[in-house]
């Protein structure tokens, strides 16, 4: 019951905001070309949805690499930073420089500096977007250390390493999810835009590119929708990380 | 042989700065084997701050510490005492299990005798079914005691306690009270325990250490030899007077021993 109830809202505006859009754009008599019917996409989707599901892997495995090797960085980076304090002061704005860079101006110039055919490029902007999300919340996790949990390992007469593994890491792991909750539909949203710029013709920012300079609008709007569930896709998978990543928090809302 | 001597320990923070504090001023303090002290006084006379250079978390400015015949400094890295403080501290991503095991662990004690040693704690503090729980699922008292389980773990013969019942309700205080006193009483551990509660002070005590703030030192030593630990000494005669004792002792001025008070304000 609590479940239908939680369920039922969200589900019912998502029918009742398609009926009118199908309602609008069909009594409006609207081109398709500005905005195609939902039945019109919906159809699209069914006959496309092998190349669908292809291009979304293409993309996701871009998307997939960044994400992890961002991360990687993220976290290895926030733990340097964290452990050397002047470290600290300089990675921050070099950070910020980082995140407001736009990745539209990365791309291009990245897809010159490698082949073609190399998917290098969209991994690397990727990897870029998550960087920042992952390296600041787990920054700030690692230098929350509760001062009772400090001096309890300090009356162990803990060293460092040893503090870092069992209280720091563990203790930062909520702000490491946050970051990655962010990241992970970052990753895709970057992965796809990336293919706007050239390259391999394989993921779903060239399907919607090339789809559009066709005038196959409700095509376009298909592999927008594939985009939409792949980055739905990762949000979720890493919520589902971090339920089993943490399980002393799952077991307090279960 | 004593548990713990502090020898004219002065400890002043922010020495030489505008700011600066004369925390504790030329302390002693002597706590023999077996023995419980308590520490007692007003907000910022420097009993947590004694505390913490028993336990060699901070240094002192001048004098020295010694813990069971070492420094305050070998002591500590021999984990020579345990530790606990207001609040639990637990780590909440171990379960009550492996918060327990925690200083062994960091002994390198093996995964076997670890456990079992943990579970004996936990059954010390009547908390053995909750092994498995994470500390979230616990109540303050119930993760109190997991605290405390986790100080007695490596059998320490000094345990140091900085208001470890302070943030609980009056009647999970006094059972834990109680609870504490019969695992001294097993386990022979002499005890330092920071408090603002007189009759905890009293009731808990071989002797309870009266402080003066600014700049905090030791004012008087009040003796407390009641007959037995159990609830009903909490409403005896000798038990009144040492809290009247100490309550005097508090006020300052000019302090009369316990003896020459018995009877007359209870």
């Amino acid at each position: 019951m609590r479940w239908a109830r939680s369920v039922l809202p969200p589900v019912v505006v998502g029918v009742v905001a398609l009926a009118a859009w199908q309602l609008t754009v069909t009594l409006g008599r609207i081109a398709p070309f500005i905005l195609p019917a939902p039945s019109e996409i919906w159809r699209e989707m069914l006959q496309q949805r092998t190349n669908i599901w292809q291009a979304a892997l293409a993309s996701g495995e871009n998307a997939l690499i960044g994400l992890v090797g961002g991360s990687i960085v993220g976290v290895l980076a926030a733990m340097a930073a964290s452990r050397f304090r002047p470290l600290a002061e300089v990675s921050i704005p070099f950070a910020a420089v980082l995140n407001a860079l736009p990745i539209i101006a990365l791309a291009p110039i990245l897809n010159n500096m490698f082949e073609t055919t190399s998917s290098i490029p969209r991994r690397l902007v990727a990897a870029i977007i998550v960087f920042f999300p992952v390296f600041v919340n787990t920054l700030r996790g690692l230098r929350e250390v509760d001062p009772i949990h400090r001096e309890l390992m300090h009356s162990y007469a803990a060293n460092g390493w040893t503090f870092a593994v069992k209280v720091r890491l563990p203790g930062a792991l909520p702000y490491v999810f946050t970051g990655l909750r962010q990241a992970s539909s970052l990753a895709v949203i970057a992965a796809v835009v990336a293919e706007y710029f050239g390259g391999l013709q394989n993921g779903l920012g060239s399907r919607i590119t090339s789809a559009a300079s066709f005038t196959a609008y409700p095509r376009a709007w298909a592999f927008v929708v594939g985009a939409c569930l792949l980055g739905l896709a990762f949000y979720l998978s890493t919520l589902l990380l971090e339920r089993l990543a943490m399980p002393w928090r799952t077991r307090l809302i279960a | 042989m004593s548990a713990v001597v502090v020898d004219t320990v002065t400890k002043v923070f922010n020495q030489g700065r505008p700011d600066e504090v004369v925390a504790l001023a030329d302390v002693g303090l002597t706590v023999a084997d077996g023995e419980f002290v308590s520490l007692i006084g007003p907000s910022g006379c420097g009993k947590s701050t004694l505390l913490r250079l028993i336990a060699d978390l901070i240094a002192p400015t001048a004098g020295s510490v010694t813990v069971a015949q070492k420094t305050a400094g070998e002591a500590r890295k021999q984990q020579a005492y345990g530790i606990a403080f207001q609040q639990a501290g637990l780590f909440e991503w171990r379960t009550v299990l492996r918060n327990v095991e925690l200083p062994l662990e960091l002994r390198g004690m093996s995964r076997a005798r670890r456990r079992s040693r943990a579970e004996e704690m936990l059954e010390l503090v009547g908390l053995a079914e909750f092994a498995g729980h994470y500390p979230a699922q616990l109540s303050g008292g119930m993760q109190q005691r997991v605290a405390i389980a986790r100080a007695l773990a490596v059998q320490p013969p000094l345990l140091l306690m900085d208001e470890p019942f302070g943030a609980l309700d009056e009647m999970t205080r006094e059972r834990l009270q109680s609870e504490l006193l019969a695992i001294c009483a097993k386990t022979g551990t002499s005890t330092v325990f920071v408090t603002h509660s007189i009759s905890e002070a009293v009731f808990l005590s071989n002797r309870v250490v009266v402080m003066s703030a600014r700049p905090g030192r030791i004012t008087e030593a009040v003796t407390v030899d009641l007959p037995v630990r159990d609830d009903s000494v909490r409403q005896s005669e000798r038990y009144f007077a040492c809290v009247t004792a100490v309550r005097r002792a508090l006020r300052g001025g000019n302090v009369s021993t316990p003896r020459t008070e018995e009877g007359v304000e209870v």
